[in-house]
């Protein structure tokens, strides 16, 4: 199981913008990643759109991610950096 | 199971394609279609019957029992607006009918400030909608339908 926690770094948070990135990210992924609040006991299917926007991140809010399976390691880094906000707002 | 999209505010139904945010025009949110909101609308309206599981000034998500989910996005880059010039009028996790008011806003006041009021409306969990309208709309008629979730492909 691969790991990581990660500040989501995009201005707004993960609203409809940012998260639908993500979540196409992570459906590319080929992996059931998920996603939860890094303090928080739960998490969600990273490929739903529905369920991360109900995790309702806002700016600055740690989230963990979490994988397994082959390349999981390479698949958490690219998402990190999504999240981070290295292309978090690339839809400009 | 088919889910039927009503308009949440009367305007000018246009493709998705056309809206000003390659991540919605690109349908990576989800499939739908855009409205043009009419001079002088106001209230926007619950799409569906389900729970508002999430709402804010400028975008809301209504989930249907069957676990179909719409969004209602209210204007472009509104978010920026930290909701100056909207009213939330329901609760989040409360239950909605088609027509229940949700927000109220004025798209002219949007305009004002440089951003398009342009309303994406679209299905979280689909590939795909169909029977979408065209041209003029009032709030509450029909303005698409969707499969129910999983029952298209998964995402890729």
């Amino acid at each position: 199981m691969a790991e990581r926690v990660v500040a989501v770094a995009g201005a707004d948070g993960l609203h409809a913008r940012p998260a639908a990135l993500f979540v196409r990210a992570a459906a590319e992924s080929g992996l059931a990643v998920r996603i939860g609040r890094a303090d928080g006991e739960s998490d969600v299917d990273a490929r739903s759109i529905l369920a991360v926007l109900a995790l309702d991140v806002r700016r600055g809010d740690e989230v963990r991610l979490c994988a397994d399976g082959e390349g999981a390691e390479r698949v958490l880094d690219r998402l990190v950096a999504v999240l981070a906000g290295e292309d978090a707002d690339a839809g400009h | 199971m088919v889910l039927r999209v009503a308009a949440p505010l009367a305007g000018t139904v246009v493709p998705l394609y056309t809206v000003p945010d390659r991540v919605f025009a690109d349908a990576i949110v989800g499939p739908g279609v855009a409205i043009e909101p009419a001079r002088g609308s106001r209230a926007v309206t619950a799409p569906i019957a389900g729970i508002l599981v999430k709402v804010k000034p400028h975008a809301f998500v209504v989930v249907a029992p069957d676990g179909q989910a719409v969004l209602v996005h209210l204007g472009i880059d509104t978010v920026s607006l930290a909701g100056e010039g909207f009213t939330v009028l329901a609760a989040e996790g409360s239950p909605v009918a088609i027509g229940d008011p949700v927000v109220d806003w004025d798209p002219a006041a949007v305009r004002d400030r440089g951003l398009s009021p342009i309303c994406p409306v679209v299905a979280l969990e689909a590939t795909a909608v169909f029977d979408a309208a065209t041209g003029p709309i009032q709030p509450g008629q029909a303005l698409f339908s969707v499969a129910g979730p999983g029952t298209g492909a998964p995402l890729s």
